[in-house]
């Protein structure tokens, strides 16, 4: 009997380093893959930082809005910018890497995985647009309702900048194919909410301004014009 | 302006008449009376030179000829031009600039010694003043011809706050109007002006903005007659940034472009003037200053962050000081005023922020500015006015220096 068992435990044993010798090659080619994304990671990441500082990347970002004037905060743009240039090659060198298992499943997790990339690109891209154009027409806005002497300007640009930004996410949140029923029904709930929010303040807000407006123009022909003396150009 | 952009009939009415000595531009709104007496001034220049009036078609299409003006005392180089295009940008400053480029491309078609434009109506207005304008331009001695305007004193605001003080600043020379709009310019002035629009035909220069700064730095003959009070259009409260945007725009453009020219330049020297001042009654109405001050109160609570972009530190904390003051001490510092023009000119050039935005967001500053100058000049006499813009200069001047700083170290320089 003990050599029944013997023989068992020797089968088995066997058969685990078998099956371990089967996978090593895969695990060393992951490493080995990971390692090399590591390094081209790193390389990439030098090259697009050194880059975006000349393209001086971070001034951009406060011209349209995005970041503070501060350098630390224009650097730190570039530095985000290349950090995840790098995530993304290992990403990739690691997905390569677990292809090289001989399973039915880690191929169709890589392969998933890649397919998925390119709608995180644009989803990224669809924001990060969507959030230009948010700050662009937020800073129209507000340089216009001031100069119009709306007091309620600051709390205008910054409803038209919500209105904008939920879009851009909700049209993010579609290309990644996340919870797309949901997401419809939370932006349709959102976007109507901040139009009515809006409505209400620019409505109520500017009660007095068009009830002055109007009465000025009711009196106009009956009182005496009193000329602006001021003549700019 | 190139002369295939010529509207047709107007080419052809050119190409009869081949060659002219003078061509007047005409883009005031003038009646039949005004074009007569206008006339009339011109038959007396000396030498009878041949004249071609080019005057702003109002007719349904773009080259149709005016038929009441062709009556008109029977001009015969009379040609209809429609210089205004109806504006669907929303910038009729740029279909002014361009008929002072229409006026130029003209002149150069019929080779023409000299050019004037005609764009404003005048009261009071000094005897034979267009013929003024165009006789030192064809005896040769001078370059372009530019007016002093009799004006009350709450007239002209943004050339007597930025535009007539900057360009005296810049190029050292102290033109009253820099911008006419009613002048006279010489062939080779306004050679040069088509030739820079050719060569650069998208770079946002304006004829009209580039004339005393390009005769300056040319060291070009500029001299100054008198004319009568302008009438100005009244103030579109609605649109004032725009016009600030309008017109402060081609003026940044013209300052980065001149850049290396105004540097070089210290001090200002006066421009020969011929003509008496003509005097205008000064009683102008009351001006509101509370609306503006309270427009530069709301600027400076709400676009604190598009300014901390553009100026630096110590002008924002004035501004703050500024804004909390009551109306009746409320006092622009002309330094002040000066720092914060050089400021924006800077982040003009710089492209801080999208330049649109930039000289929007100037509205409220110029508002402060106007309200301290009307309450500094409220119950002050005719020649208090001049006094004060005098004063402004000299602080234009005084600051070259923080300008000339800040253009060429942006980064290093910013108190």
């Amino acid at each position: 009997m003990w050599d029944q068992v013997k023989q068992a435990l020797a089968q088995s044993a066997a058969r685990l380093l078998a099956r371990f010798a089967s996978l090593l090659p895969g695990m060393v080619a992951l490493i080995l893959a990971v390692v090399i994304s590591i390094f081209l990671a790193f390389i990439l990441a030098f090259v697009a930082r050194r880059l975006l500082i000349r393209l001086r990347f971070g001034e951009r970002l406060v011209e349209w809005g995005f970041s503070s004037p501060a350098e630390s905060a224009t650097k730190n743009a570039a530095v985000l910018v290349s950090r995840a240039i790098g995530g993304l090659v290992i990403l990739v060198g690691f997905l390569i890497g677990i292809t090289a298992f001989d399973a039915e499943w880690t191929f169709r997790l890589a392969q998933d995985a890649l397919e998925y990339i390119p709608n995180v690109l644009g989803a990224a891209l669809v924001f990060v647009v969507g959030s230009i154009v948010a700050r662009f027409f937020a800073r129209s806005v507000l340089i216009s309702g001031v100069n119009m002497n709306f007091h309620y300007a600051r709390l205008l640009s910054l409803g038209v900048k919500s209105l904008v930004i939920v879009l851009a996410g909700a049209m993010a949140l579609e290309h990644l194919r996340i919870a797309p029923g949901v997401v419809q029904l939370a932006f349709g709930i959102l976007f109507g909410g901040i139009v009515l929010a809006l409505a209400l303040a620019v409505g109520l807000g500017a009660k007095d301004f068009v009830t002055k407006s109007l009465q000025r123009d009711v009196e106009k022909p009956s009182n005496e014009t009193v000329e602006d003396p001021l003549r700019h150009l | 302006m190139e002369v295939e952009s010529i509207p047709p009939q107007a080419l052809e009415k050119i190409e009869q008449i081949s060659s002219a000595d003078l061509v007047v531009g005409i883009l005031a709104d003038l009646d039949r009376e005004g074009i007569a007496r206008l006339w009339d001034d011109l038959q007396d220049l000396p030498g009878s030179p041949r004249i071609a009036v080019l005057q702003n078609d109002k007719g349904a299409g773009p080259a149709s000829p005016n038929p009441e003006t062709a009556e008109t005392g029977g001009l015969p180089f009379l040609v209809s031009w429609p210089f205004f295009r109806p504006d669907l940008t929303g910038a009729p400053m740029s279909s002014l600039f361009g008929a002072y480029q229409a006026v130029f491309a003209g002149g150069e078609k019929l080779g023409a010694r000299a050019c004037c434009v005609v764009a404003s109506k005048l009261e009071n207005a000094a005897p034979r003043w267009v013929s003024q304008l165009a006789q030192p331009l064809l005896e040769g001695e001078f370059d372009l011809i530019l007016p002093r305007y009799a004006r009350h004193k709450f007239e002209g605001l943004l050339n007597s706050s930025i535009i007539s003080p900057l360009s005296r600043c810049l190029y050292g020379k102290r033109i009253l109007n820099p911008m006419g709009p009613d002048l006279g310019v010489s062939q080779r002035l306004f050679r040069k002006m088509l030739s820079a629009g050719r060569n650069a035909p998208n770079n946002g220069i304006h004829a009209l903005v580039s004339l005393a700064s390009a005769a300056s730095c040319a060291n070009l003959q500029v001299y100054e007659i008198h004319l009568g009070a302008r009438i100005y259009p009244p103030t579109d409260w609605a649109n004032i940034s725009s016009l600030i945007a309008q017109v402060l725009g081609p003026v940044f453009l013209e300052m980065e472009r001149n850049a290396v020219c105004w540097q070089r330049v210290r001090g200002s020297g006066p421009v020969p003037a011929n003509g008496e001042p003509v005097s205008v009654t000064q009683d102008t109405g009351n001006v509101d200053i509370s609306r503006m001050v309270e427009s530069f109160q709301l600027g400076n609570r709400d676009l604190q962050e598009i300014w901390s972009l553009v100026l630096p530190p110590a002008t924002l904390f004035e501004l703050r000081k500024l804004s909390r003051l009551p109306l009746e001490q409320f006092r622009m510092p002309d330094e002040l005023w000066v720092r914060i023009i050089f400021d924006f000119a800077l982040a003009h050039r710089l492209r801080t922020i999208s330049r649109d935005h930039l000289l929007k967001s100037m509205t409220p500053l110029y508002l402060a500015w106007v309200a301290s100058y009307a309450h500094d000049l409220e119950t002050a006499g005719p020649t208090a006015s001049e006094q004060r813009i005098e004063r402004l200069s000299a602080a234009y001047e005084s600051s070259k220096s923080y300008l000339v700083s800040r253009w060429r170290w942006p980064d290093r320089f910013n108190p």
